[in-house]
């Protein structure tokens, strides 16, 4: 969702589940024997501006996720709020239960629990979730948040998939009406009706947009700068580009609530801090109750994790992204060049450049990331073929071009003489992949250009088919654990994030007959022998290249215990922080 | 002479007009869609809509500039039903990026920019004066040598560099603020400490440039006006030097140094941008400069463009006015 | 900005048994400081646009990654990386050659420099000379202009537009890549650097006008194009060559300014700004790579400064005596 500058964070993709999250620590993770207490002020640190959204309904990255719902926002069900494997089970949080399907998951409900409070003391109810769920709709109000309800919800739709309910500030009695037959309530009971089966629908309910809004709280646009509080901590102050300052909140009720663990007396976010400076914070210690909110810039990971002292306040861990390189198939529509590309590529220089494999991360030879779960399989071809090399292979990639000559001279032209494009985020650690894919395409005959785009604006500038180039550099996490949630958005036309454009590719048909498959499939081990071959079937037409399975570096203050990582949301397990 | 300022001033009205008017126009035209900018990930074309209605942007461009100098004067309204909210006049617009006025954004950054001006000003002008009148003074000796190095440096020194060496090799390694406050506006009524602290190094950094172009120019005004005839008179009737250079040569060289600081100032008023950049501070240059490489926030990038403008217009009519009312001979023109 | 301000007039010298130019280069050559500057400027033109025979000589390709001489993390070996076989060391993470960098680098950041001056000096030039000559309506118009154009925040406008630019002259199919980035820096820095040129022409010509020998040729028919051309602009060469000697070093620093930012050239290409904005990222490890293009880039355009101030002293002993 969001490209910071920093390279390291990257990535489209939102909340991540996964089932099996390989934790390779340099570092023993804090020692759970030394008790949690509570107070003290934490401090997160960060050079971003704000948080991209406060707003319930707007949120969309997941460790804002991961922070907001631990903090502020109460939501149906939860992720497990423990490490390791156990951290990807749902338990209930609002609700009672996680969430009850009937009608083959058609419909889905879930009862309220007794005794929950917004910050004023006064109870949530069901027609607050309701009407929190409703703003979703309102997408000229309130953007950038999933959009899942209006995909699944039992609303009419428009031609172009908007919903015919407007959200709650403008809807017509009518159009309120479509609304409130998809949703009802009965006695705290929440029921909703969706327009297809969605067996896994309740891992939506993890989500701050199926939590509760107070109607009379809806500020709209401006409830993104101070949003109502269900959790243990309310704002007490937030400006953007400064900080945001949260304190408990009294109302809070620890018996309605068996999940959460406040430690800390306050929190504090400090925004727009030089990502170079927050490094030296970490590296130093200067700031023991600071926590990195980023992760360490590329170069400084090495030496943060070489030497003792402060490897044991980070952690370097398997994140939830594959970054790739995804290949413009309807500019490159043509497989020996594609191929060409990929084994011309020098994985090896990139590795090298950000610190090595052992902090970086190792060449992937799929799109689904090992830690997904049993959706993923070592594909054949690619970067197990003989003639791959993890420093590029120009020999063979010439021979690929001399296949190309023939079969598409267009193409070879486009990668031989004029030049070939590639898409990179305007940031330093990207700046310095440049001389090494040079070099690499030098090597094996070919010319290539570079687009750099401000990072803020990156996705959104590739997404737009007509300024993507041919090569987009780019990453991807799962929205939860199934690789429904990888390879359609990858490379499915209405997926939602084919950078690959390959919809005229002639292989495509088939792939899609695959995908549809295993998207009907309701047994779960067949589903992942499709997803398998989905996956080599993809990988065999080289639309992407480059892949890397890649590691998050994160350091915290001396002063912060309790640190582990969450693999839902890919980032820390923020419930179980504390101060020494 | 009230005929000519009028006239300024109407010219004044004008220029800024069309400088509205055409910065509207050219980030309209641009092949950067906002809507579509903002879109995110998962974007589809009918959030894209959405979007632009949100944004604002699915209206004609000039009833697109029409809402927006009616804004300055009445006001804005934004969105619809129950999720509508304004902003009061004078409206420059809605940052939806940052959930709020732009008015009050640029209110928020206008002290920051102005205390780095008034700063740099103060200081180069010190600077500048004293060595340049010094230089002047003893002229081809050795302070006049080394006042012409001094400019050498300073001119040839980017500040981009200087301030950038002064805040690695001095500020953050010798740790003199703390690096969770570097940048963080603090009042100079609140706690005139931390403020001059923040503050202090990115002077030094702007005022090291201006000094070293002030200090030639004081040089040569002063050269200048020392040969003027009403100065050898002075000089003849036997008054000390002393004397002469603080009663008559300065007063006569000051005039060119107002003009240019008026000018100079203006220039830093509406965004020093890369000391602000170097330094953190959130004035109303990295503002602008985050509209534009963030997230192309097209109110913020119209209002900074145009206050930098009025700055600069309104700065050159007071320039003007002045000489006209020092110099008679001007108000033909 | 205030049109109606005189600029101080420096009237032509007539002389007698040496021509003026004579004159000039004998009092260039008694500044000692000029001379050096003069010499120091050479030499980096020289090693700019003889880059390839330079890295031929020293067996350096400016391309090609010495990954050898970075350590397994991607920092240069021995902090630097400096060497007699790397004079300047060795880039972190990408590990090129920093001398040959620099100077390939440079060859880039000079022209970009010198058709950024010219074309602003010519712009200036024909225009200054024409609202001079005619007066008027065009004097008139032109100057409300470019109080227009100067009310624009330069910078910011720059970095506002260059993106959205690119992209258009891309599309154009004139140029793509860093030639497309070039020529969008080339048009700002003219653009906006005309006006104040054109101004000092415009004064010159206002005086040089109503001289002798510009009324002799108009009452002898010559036509507006000649007097133009003829008579007028060579008399405004020493104003044009001063002028654009002190436009080189600002441009060459703006160029820097603009890498910066993040706009303007890009990678793997590698001007001395590209260089700079880098070597921040790792001041603390490898300080000599920050310190080594901010220190050319410092002793460049304080040769260029120098050398400006001393041709102007010789072109025009008036001046800041």
């Amino acid at each position: 969702m969001s490209v910071t500058s920093k390279g390291r964070r990257i990535l489209a993709g939102v909340a991540t589940s996964a089932v099996l999250v390989a934790t390779i620590s340099a570092a023993a993770t804090p020692a759970a024997s030394a008790a949690s207490k509570s107070g003290g002020t934490l401090i997160f640190v960060t050079q971003q501006q704000q948080l991209d959204h406060l707003d319930p309904t707007r949120v969309y990255t997941g460790r804002d996720i991961a922070f907001l719902n631990t903090y502020l926002f109460r939501t149906l069900v939860a992720y497990k709020y423990s490490a390791g494997n156990a951290g990807y089970q749902l338990t209930p949080d609002l609700a009672t239960n996680t969430g009850v399907p009937s009608n083959h998951a058609k419909t889905w409900s879930w009862t309220l629990r007794p005794g929950i409070t917004w910050e004023d003391g006064s109870p949530i109810t069901c027609a607050d979730v309701k009407y929190g769920i409703s703003r979703s709709f309102a997408q000229d109000v309130l953007p950038d948040g999933p959009t899942y309800a209006i995909q699944y919800f039992n609303i009419p739709q428009n031609a172009d998939g908007s919903s015919k309910y407007p959200g709650p500030y403008k809807a017509t009695k009518a159009e309120q009406a479509l609304y409130d037959k998809a949703v009802q309530c009965k006695g705290n009971t929440l029921t909703v009706h969706l327009n297809k089966s969605v067996a896994d629908f309740n891992y939506f309910g993890t989500y701050p947009a199926m939590s509760p809004v107070k109607k009379s709280k809806d500020t709209g646009e401006k409830y993104d700068l101070r949003p109502f509080s269900s959790g243990p901590y309310k704002i007490s102050a937030y400006k953007i580009g400064d900080s945001l300052t949260l304190v408990r909140n009294p109302k809070w009720n620890a018996k309605s609530d068996p999940i959460r663990t406040p430690y800390p007396n306050s929190i504090e976010v400090r925004f727009g801090i030089q990502p170079d400076v927050i490094d030296q914070i970490m590296k130093t210690d200067s700031i023991p109750n600071a926590v990195s909110f980023d992760g360490l810039l590329p170069q400084d990971v090495p030496s943060y994790f070489s030497n003792p002292s402060t490897a044991k306040r980070g952690l370097l861990v398997l994140d939830p992204y594959t970054r790739y390189q995804a290949i413009n198939a309807a500019s490159i529509n043509c497989l020996p060049a594609r191929k060409a590309l990929f084994f011309a590529w020098n994985t090896q220089a990139i590795i090298d450049a950000n610190g090595g494999s052992k902090y970086y991360g190792v060449p992937g030879d799929n799109v689904i990331k090992p830690n997904l779960g049993p959706d993923y399989a070592p594909t054949t071809g690619n970067i197990h073929d003989p003639n791959w090399k993890a420093s590029g292979n120009p020999a063979y990639a010439k021979q690929l071009l001399d296949q190309a000559k023939t079969q598409c001279p267009d193409v070879y032209k486009k990668l031989t003489v004029t030049g070939y494009s590639v898409d990179l985020p305007n940031t330093p650690s990207y700046k310095a992949w440049t001389p090494s894919i040079s070099a690499a395409m030098k090597a094996a005959g070919m010319v290539v250009t570079y687009n750099f785009i401000p990072s803020g604006q990156y996705y959104s500038t590739v997404m737009n088919t007509s300024k993507q180039g041919d090569v987009t550099r780019s990453g991807w996490g799962a929205d939860w654990a199934n690789a429904s949630t990888v390879l359609p958005p990858l490379f499915a036309k209405n997926g939602g994030f084919d950078l690959s454009q390959n919809w005229n590719d002639p292989a495509y048909p088939g792939f899609m007959k695959l995908v549809d498959q295993a998207m009907g499939e309701t047994n779960r081990a067949k589903q992942s022998v499709l997803w398998h071959k989905a996956a080599q079937y993809a990988m065999d037409q080289y639309w992407v290249l480059g892949i890397m399975f890649s590691k998050a570096a994160d350091a915290f203050g001396s002063g912060v215990g309790g640190v582990q990582w969450w693999g839902p949301q890919g980032t820390f397990l923020f419930p179980k922080m504390y101060l020494k | 002479m009230l005929k000519y300022i009028a006239r300024r001033l109407a010219y004044t009205v004008v220029i800024l007009i069309l400088v509205s008017m055409s910065v509207y126009l050219i980030f309209s035209v641009l092949p950067m869609d906002p809507a579509a900018l903002s879109c995110g990930v998962h974007c589809k074309p009918y959030i894209i809509e959405a979007n632009r209605h949100r944004l604002g942007l699915d209206i004609p461009l000039w009833q697109q500039y029409w809402n927006f100098v009616r804004g300055l004067f009445v006001g804005r309204t934004y969105g619809e039903g129950s999720a509508a909210f304004s902003c009061p006049a004078p409206a420059f617009g809605y940052s939806f990026s940052r959930h709020a006025c732009v008015t009050d954004l640029v209110k928020e950054a206008f002290p920051v920019t102005l205390s780095l001006a008034v700063g740099a000003l103060v200081l180069w002008l010190i600077m500048g004066l004293t060595l340049g009148v010094v230089a002047a003074r003893f002229k081809h000796r050795w302070p006049d040598r080394l006042a012409t190095g001094f400019v050498l440096v300073g001119t040839s020194l980017p500040t981009f560099i200087s301030g950038l060496m002064m805040l690695l090799f001095v500020v953050i390694k010798f740790n003199l603020v703390s690096p969770l406050d570097m940048g963080r506006w603090v009042s100079p009524f609140d706690n005139p400490v931390a403020f001059f602290k923040n503050f202090v190094f990115a002077w030094i950094t702007l005022a090291l440039a201006y000094a070293a172009i002030y200090t030639r120019l004081t040089r040569s005004s002063v050269i200048e006006t020392s040969s003027e005839d009403y100065i050898r008179t002075a000089r003849a009737k036997g008054l000390p030097e002393k004397l002469i250079l603080r009663k008559h040569t300065l007063r006569a060289a000051l005039a060119p140094i107002v003009t240019m600081a008026g000018l100079d100032f203006a220039g830093l008023l509406g965004g020093a941008i890369i000391t602000e950049q170097v330094f953190n501070l959130p004035g109303l240059g990295r503002l602008s400069l985050r509209a534009v490489l963030q997230d192309y926030d097209l109110p913020t990038i119209v209002a900074t463009t145009l206050l930098a403008a009025t700055f600069v217009v309104v700065m050159n009519l007071i320039v003007d006015l002045l000489y006209a009312f020092i110099d008679p001979r001007v108000r033909v023109a | 900005m205030s049109a109606d301000v005189a600029v101080n007039d420096a009237p032509v010298q007539e002389l007698v048994s040496r021509t003026p130019n004579q004159l000039a280069w004998e009092r260039f050559k008694r500044n000692k400081a000029g001379l050096i500057a003069a010499v120091v400027t050479l030499l980096f033109i020289i090693a700019a646009f003889g880059a390839p025979i330079i890295t031929g000589l020293w067996h350096l390709d400016p391309e090609k990654p010495y990954v050898d001489q970075l350590t397994p993390y991607g920092m240069p070996v021995g902090g630097s990386g400096i060497s007699w076989a790397h004079p300047f060391g060795i880039e972190p993470q990408a590990g090129r050659d920093v001398f040959a960098m620099l100077l390939y680098g440079s060859r880039i950041s000079f022209t970009l420099a010198i058709i950024a001056g010219v074309a602003t000096i010519g712009l200036g030039l024909v225009i200054g000379t024409t609202v001079g000559y005619f007066g008027g309506w065009v004097d008139a118009t032109i100057g409300r202009f470019s109080d227009f154009l100067l009310s624009f925040p330069q910078t910011f406008f720059i970095v506002a537009l260059s993106l959205p630019l690119v992209q258009r002259v891309e599309a154009t199919g004139i140029a793509h890549g860093n030639t497309a980035r070039i020529v969008v820096l080339i048009l700002f820095f003219s653009v906006f650097g005309w006006p104040a040129f054109a101004r000092i022409i415009r004064s010159q010509v206002l005086s040089l006008r109503e001289r002798d020998f510009v009324m002799a040729a108009r009452s002898l028919g010559a036509s507006t194009r000649r007097i133009l051309f003829r008579e007028l602009m060579p008399n405004l060469w020493s104003p044009t060559i001063v002028y654009l000697s002190l436009m080189l070093p600002s441009y060459l620093a703006a160029e820097a300014v603009f890498s910066y930012l993040g706009v303007g050239v890009q990678p793997p290409a590698s001007t001395w700004g590209i260089v700079l904005s880098d070597s921040i990222n790792y001041w603390q490890e490898d300080p000599a790579y920050l310190m080594i293009p901010a220190l050319m880039l410092i002793v460049i355009v304080l040769a260029l400064n120098v050398l400006g101030d001393a041709i102007r002293d010789a072109l025009d002993p008036k001046a800041d005596r």
